[in-house]
């Protein structure tokens, strides 16, 4: 919906190319610009332009009237769509002339119920027009009814004496647009053209996949007259300010040096820096470093809205699964060792028919995903590879990717897992016991990094309730820092739900127990309980100081 | 630390029980204790030291089961002491705020001494 975009202070680095569109009516006027192919990576910021543009527009301008429309799956039987595209224009219009967004917005409002606000606004001719799309409609002509809702902008900057500005979203799924089943009314997107060719009308046309988008744009019908404005990701530093503008507001803080590989591994794409703020806050973070970016990144991959997002783009491109399965080998292939191979030698490698292996080849073209796609992708695929055709868990899968980000250089790892049995906290105890030799902590400190280990494992343990009997622990060491994270499975439980009383309370209530989380809060520089897919993981952090350390 | 299974030693120095846990305190442990004072408070003992000089290490739920062996003792009218309990487990205490729940001594004599069973 337009109108509904981010508040126009969080909205970043696209002022060049939203003060050139606000301008685009005038510059079309002057025939000093063309209709605008907005082009640019998934999740690069292509429709939220454009609702900053179609908001901008509408409190700040008089005279250019912005009409948003985005191809919804959902109407695209033409007469569906017609019908659709005409009456969001006409609530579009009389928003505008009102400056009252609820007409926008409110669109289960039938037309007859705006004929007298049009005519307050004298808007009378606009009452012409929807007389005459009723009349293609009262006579079931198809084609006179598409014709006059796609054209009804263009008759309306004649008419009303103000240039309109037609923002075309998800233009993709015109293709789709059909009179009964999909594909029985081909080359419906060339309509658009007599509406693209009025100067007081210009198109800003976009969509994803782009190369879907620049086929559609190969036709020459829509090709003249249309510049190209291809979306750039944002800058390393205004992509760091975007993601902690976001953190900030969940109240989450994020050291900028841990924060760069992982922005730089979304290469500026505003939707993965989104996204990523959403898991950090989903995964109850309060401040990240360098592990917890990777945890999040992780589980934005495997369970968050950038798992969501490529889920959805791969299950509409990818419905069969024998084709999906081609594909997702291709891709790990390409992965590992590029595109040096020729189609015959793939085949042979990847186990599949010439024939499949070319479809397989075409699906990735068409849907970006094809050659030098992103990172983020890559892992999503490697992801998807992992559970569908290693059938790995998405614990194991989580660790796979996340060792791609794991802090490097100077630290240690030590993983261990304990069984939920009687004493099997003290092994763990053994094990931190020995890595606090290994970095020469003092004993004192050690012996009070056992407890609060003790403490967390028998936490763990009460807790529970799965049957799975286990508890994952990760040691992280390094010279200035000691972080052991626990995970179990079963119930979850928050840092809230483990509120404890004052002591002098607790005792007057005759309360005995409920001393760990006390403890650990005491021992620890800080605590940290996350819910982890099906495990809570709690993360317990020493900063080591020079006097903890022997000599 | 050096967690070792849990057992308890005890004696009795006049009307005072000594009892001595070993090793790890926690659930089970913690329960043996317990019951250790348990038998010398039906005997009509009201006087008990607890001597952690051979415990490694207390967990939260060997405190708790601590603070039942006092509140068991309080209701009988009896005094439970602590004595040689290493900087960690006092710092654990102190952490929680108990230290001024209990009575602690550096050695059991200044303990038997302060229950008035001084010579053994």
């Amino acid at each position: 919906m337009p109108l509904q975009g981010l508040p126009a202070k969080d909205y970043f680095n696209r002022e060049d190319e939203l003060s050139y569109l606000r301008r685009l009516a005038g510059l079309r006027r002057d025939i000093l610009a063309d209709n605008v192919l907005l082009t640019g990576s998934r999740g690069i910021g292509k429709t939220e332009l454009l609702k900053q543009l179609h908001r901008s527009l509408f409190w700040d301008s008089q005279d250019v009237v912005p009409f948003y429309y985005s191809f919804k799956t959902a109407a695209l039987k033409s007469a569906t769509f017609a019908r659709d595209y005409f009456t969001r224009f006409i609530r579009q219009y009389v928003a505008f002339v009102k400056k009252e967004p609820l007409y926008v917005n409110n669109i289960s409002m039938p037309l007859p119920r705006l004929m007298p606000l049009i005519s307050s606004l004298g808007l009378d001719w606009l009452i012409d027009c929807i007389d005459d799309f009723q009349e293609n409609a009262d006579h079931g002509d198809l084609y006179g009814q598409i014709l006059s809702a796609i054209s009804t902008p263009a008759a309306a900057a004649v008419r009303g004496g103000r240039p309109v500005l037609v923002m075309l979203d998800d233009f993709t799924a015109s293709e789709d647009l059909h009179e009964t089943k999909r594909g029985d009314a081909p080359g419906l997107t060339s309509l658009f053209e007599v509406s693209m060719n009025n100067s007081l009308c210009p198109h800003i046309i976009t969509g994803s996949p782009s190369a879907k988008l620049e086929a559609i744009f190969s036709d020459p019908s829509l090709h003249k007259a249309t510049e190209r404005m291809r979306l750039s990701p944002l800058p390393e530093d205004t992509a760091y300010e975007l993601f902690s503008s976001l953190l900030a507001k969940m109240k989450i803080s994020c050291d900028r040096e841990a924060a760069s590989g992982i922005i730089r591994r979304v290469k500026g794409n505003p939707l993965y820096i989104r996204n990523l703020a959403k898991a950090a806050w989903k995964m109850k973070k309060i401040s990240l470093g360098k592990g917890d970016l990777a945890e999040c990144y992780s589980f934005d991959i495997i369970d968050g809205e950038t798992a969501f997002y490529w889920s959805s783009v791969f299950g509409e491109s990818l419905r069969d699964k024998g084709l999906r399965r081609t594909i997702l080998g291709l891709m790990m292939h390409r992965m590992a060792r590029g595109e040096a191979d020729d189609q015959e030698r793939l085949s042979k490698i990847l186990g599949v028919r010439e024939t499949q292996l070319a479809t397989a080849l075409d699906v990735l073209e068409l849907n970006d995903i094809g050659r030098g796609f992103d990172p983020v992708v890559e892992d999503f695929v490697q992801s998807l590879y992992f559970r569908e055709v290693e059938a790995k868990t998405d614990a194991e899968i989580r660790k796979l990717i996340e060792a791609k980000y794991e802090m490097t250089g100077d630290s240690s790892v030590f993983e261990m897992v304990i069984p939920m049995s009687e004493q099997a906290e003290l092994v763990a105890a053994r094990a931190i016991d020995q890595i606090g030799k290994n970095i020469n902590l003092e004993p004192e400190l050690m012996e009070y990094l056992q407890l609060a280990l003790v403490e967390s494992c028998i936490n763990a343990m009460e807790h529970s309730g799965s049957y799975e009997k286990k508890i994952y622990l990760k040691f992280t060491t390094s010279p200035q820092r000691l972080e052991i994270a626990i995970e179990s499975p079963g119930r979850h439980f928050t840092l809230d739900s483990l509120k404890e009383s004052p002591t002098e309370k607790k005792l007057a209530a005759g309360q005995k127990r409920g001393w760990g989380f006390t403890l650990l809060r005491k021992i620890m520089d800080d605590v940290r309980v996350e819910r982890i897919g099906d495990r809570t993981r709690v993360t317990l952090i020493k900063n080591i100081k020079r006097s903890e350390v022997l000599n | 630390m050096n967690a070792t299974g849990f057992r308890v030693k005890s004696r009795l120095v006049n009307d005072v029980a000594v009892l001595y846990p070993q090793g790890y305190l926690n659930n089970l442990a913690g329960e043996g204790l317990v019951s250790e004072c348990g038998k010398y408070t039906r005997a009509g003992v009201k006087k008990i030291i607890v001597n952690f000089r051979e415990t490694d290490l207390i967990n939260s739920i060997g405190i708790s089961l601590l603070l039942h062996v006092m509140e068991q003792l309080q209701a009988a009218g009896g005094t439970l002491c602590f004595t040689e309990m290493d900087k960690v487990q006092l710092g654990i205490f102190d952490m929680l705020g108990l230290t001024k729940y209990f009575r602690f001594f550096q050695n059991e004599n200044g303990a038997l001494e302060f229950l008035g069973s001084g010579n053994e």
